[in-house]
C-alpha cells in the first residue's frame, strides 16, 4: 500500500510538471508551422521516433504472439489479420473503402477496419520506408486540440481513399502526452460502436483510477511507443512488454493478510471489477437495416457495467480453436489464478470443408445486407477458391482490466456463500470443499468485529 | 357507492390529465435514433450545447439540450458533427428536451 502511495504521489508530481513544462518546440512550431514527423523530428528533437513507431502494434496492427495454441510461431497475428466473431473482418479483407451504393437510397460511404491507423491510408498498416514515416499522424495521439473533422476518409486527385489528418499549428501547439480521449477516440469506438467492443469506460464515474485523475497512458506508459498490455486473451499483437496492477499495487496491496493471501490464486480483477457490458453476442450473418437504409451486424447491446463477468482459471495462455478463444488454465496449475472475463458470442460463416472460420468483407453486406457476399469478397482477396459457408457460433472471452472499483469490489460475502459470485464447482473444487468455502463461518468472527467498528 | 363512482371518476379525470397534458413536465424517458443537423455550442467554456437531431422515424427535428461532460467534450473537438447519427435518450423537463444518453451508432 505505502508503495502505491509513492508511486502514485511520484505520478502525481511527474504530472504536474510535465503539465507545467512548455514544449520546447512551439516557438519553432509557430514560426514554421507543422508538416508532420518532420517537424517532430527536426531541431534534434524526437530523431528516428517515426522509423521506430513503424515497427509498433499501433502502426502493424500485429505482432508475433507466443502464448496462444493453434497459430503459426513465424506469422505476425492481429487486426491486420486476424479472423473472429467479434469483427468478422480485418484490415485485410475490410479494407478501407468506400461500399457500393445502397441500391433503396443510391447512397454509399467509406468504411473499413483500418480507418483507426494513425497513417493516411495510402501508407497503411505495416507500410515501411520514407513515405510511411512521414505519413503518421502523431497529433492524433498527442494533441489535445486536434480537430477530428479532418481526420475523415476521402478520395484524393487520384481516386484513392485518404484519410484526413489535422497538421494545423493549433493542434501542434497543444502537443503532449496523451490524454483518456486521445486513446478513447479508436479503442472506445472498435468492434463497430461505441463501447461495443471491450464495454467498458474510463470516466471518473467508472474507475477508480479515472476517478482519481489518471490517464490511459499512467499504467500503459510507453517506451519508444511500444504499449505495455495485460495478457486478455484475444487481445494477441502486443509490443512485447506487459502492464499489471502489481507493477504499482504490489503483491500484498490490502491491511489485511487474509485478503492478501487470496492474491496468489485470485487476479486482482477478480474482487475488483465485478461488472462488464459491451455487446453480448452479434450475428454476421443477418445484418439489420438502418433507417439510412444502409446495414450493420446484427448486435445485442449492453451497456459498460450492465453484465457480470465469467470466471475461470487463467494461465496466460489460450486455448484458440474455431469455436471458442479463451483461457486456458486450472486450479492444479500454480500459474493460473481465477479472472473476470467478458464472454461474446458471435455467429457468422464457417467454411464445412475446413470446419474454419470465414471471414467477410463488410462493404457488400453493408450496401445490400448480402452476406454472402461479403465472404465471397473477403475469400478472393485471400486467395480462396472453395469453400461452403455454413453458419456458426464462437465463444470468445475477452480480458476484462478496466471498470476497477474500490469501493463496489466483492468482499466476503459475494463469493463465500451458497450461490456466490463464484462458481466452484466449474473451478475445479470438491463439494465438501465448497461446503467449507461457502460458508459463513470462515470469516464470521471478522466481519462482526469489523460490523461492530463500522456501527 | 355513488360517493365511491364520483371520487374514482374524479382521479381518472386527473390521472388523465396528467398523463396526456401537452404542458405537463414529464420525466418519461424518450428513445430515438436519429442524425444530426445542428449544434449549438457557445464556445471551448461553455456547459451545455443545443444539439438539432432529425428523428429516423418521423424526420421531425427534435432538439436536445447535452450536458454531461464527456459528451460535450466530444461535440466541442468535432469527434462529434453534424451528419453522425446519434442514439438518444431524453427526458423532458420544463418544457426542454434534457440528454440522458447521446451516443454515435457507428464505430470502425
Amino acid at each position: 500500500m505505502k508503495r502505491y502511495l509513492i508511486v502514485l504521489s511520484l505520478l502525481v508530481v511527474a504530472g504536474t510538471a510535465a503539465q507545467a513544462k512548455e514544449h520546447s518546440g512551439k516557438a519553432y512550431i509557430e514560426k514554421n508551422g507543422y508538416q508532420g514527423p518532420s517537424t517532430c523530428e527536426s531541431q534534434g528533437c524526437h530523431p528516428g521516433t517515426a522509423k521506430k513507431f513503424l515497427g509498433t502494434v499501433h502502426w502493424k496492427h500485429a505482432s508475433p504472439v507466443t502464448n496462444v495454441e493453434n497459430v503459426d510461431p513465424g506469422k505476425e497475428y492481429g487486426m491486420k489479420n486476424r479472423i473472429y466473431t467479434m469483427c468478422n473482418g480485418n484490415d485485410t479483407v475490410n479494407n478501407l473503402k468506400e461500399i457500393p451504393p445502397n441500391p433503396k437510397t443510391g447512397k454509399t460511404k467509406f468504411t473499413g477496419c483500418n480507418t483507426c491507423h494513425p497513417g493516411d491510408h495510402i501508407s497503411d498498416v505495416g507500410s515501411t520506408g520514407k513515405e510511411a514515416e512521414a505519413a503518421v499522424d502523431c497529433l492524433l495521439c498527442h494533441s489535445s486540440a486536434y480537430d477530428y473533422r479532418q481526420r475523415k476518409p476521402f478520395k484524393d486527385e487520384k481516386g484513392r481513399v485518404v484519410m484526413g489528418q489535422d497538421r494545423s499549428v493549433k493542434a501542434a501547439m497543444a502537443v503532449g502526452k496523451p490524454g483518456i480521449k486521445n486513446c478513447m477516440v479508436c479503442h472506445e469506438a472498435a468492434g463497430g460502436g461505441v463501447l461495443i467492443k471491450r464495454g467498458f469506460s474510463f470516466t471518473r464515474e467508472t474507475d477508480v483510477h479515472a476517478g482519481k485523475g489518471m490517464v490511459c497512458v499512467d499504467c500503459h506508459g510507453a517506451k519508444d511507443h511500444k504499449i505495455p498490455t495485460g495478457f486478455d486473451p484475444n487481445n494477441w499483437a502486443n509490443d512485447g512488454v506487459r502492464v499489471a496492477c502489481a507493477d504499482c499495487h504490489g503483491e500484498k496491496p490490502h491491511a489485511d493478510e487474509d485478503t492478501n493471501r487470496h492474491v496468489a490464486r485470485i487476479a486482482c480483477q477478480t474482487c475488483h471489477i465485478p461488472r462488464t457490458g459491451g455487446a453480448l453476442a452479434k450475428d454476421f450473418t443477418k445484418w439489420t437495416q438502418g433507417e439510412d437504409g444502409f446495414f450493420e451486424p446484427t448486435t445485442l447491446r449492453m451497456e459498460a457495467n450492465e453484465t457480470t463477468p465469467v470466471y475461470a482459471w487463467y494461465g496466460k495462455t489460450v486455448r484458440n480453436e474455431p469455436h471458442f478463444i479463451g483461457p486456458k488454465g486450472s486450479r492444479g496449475d500454480p500459474g493460473s489464478r481465477i479472472y473476470p472475463f467478458k464472454i461474446f458470442e458471435g455467429k457468422a460463416y464457417y467454411d464445412s470443408k475446413t470446419g474454419m472460420l470465414l471471414s467477410m468483407d463488410f462493404a457488400p453486406p453493408m450496401a445490400t445486407g448480402d452476406t454472402l457476399a461479403g465472404v465471397a469478397s473477403a475469400a478472393k482477396t485471400l486467395g480462396i477458391k472453395e469453400y461452403d459457408p455454413v453458419p456458426g457460433w464462437q465463444t470468445v472471452y475477452f480480458g476484462s482490466s478496466h471498470l476497477v472499483t474500490k469501493g463496489k469490489a466483492l468482499s466476503c460475502a459475494n463469493c463465500h456463500v451458497p450461490n456466490g459470485a463464484l462458481n466452484f464447482k466449474s473451478l475445479g473444487y470438491t463439494d465438501e470443499e465448497i461446503r467449507k468455502l461457502t460458508s459463513a463461518g470462515l470469516y464470521f468472527d471478522k466481519m462482526a468485529d469489523k460490523q461492530k467498528e463500522n456501527w | 357507492m355513488k360517493r365511491f363512482a364520483v371520487v374514482f371518476l374524479l382521479f381518472a379525470v386527473a390521472l388523465a390529465a396528467a398523463v396526456f397534458s401537452p404542458s405537463s413536465a414529464s420525466a418519461d424517458e424518450i428513445k430515438m435514433i436519429g442524425v444530426i443537423t445542428k449544434i449549438d455550442i457557445s464556445g471551448p467554456d461553455a456547459t451545455t450545447a443545443a444539439a438539432t437531431l432529425k428523428d429516423n422515424k418521423t424526420g421531425d427535428p427534435v432538439t436536445v439540450i447535452v450536458s454531461d461532460e464527456l459528451t460535450l467534450d466530444k461535440c466541442k473537438d468535432h469527434r462529434i458533427v453534424v451528419g453522425d447519427e446519434i442514439r438518444l435518450k431524453y427526458e423532458v423537463k420544463d418544457g426542454k428536451n434534457i440528454s440522458k444518453y447521446f451516443r454515435k451508432t457507428a464505430g470502425c
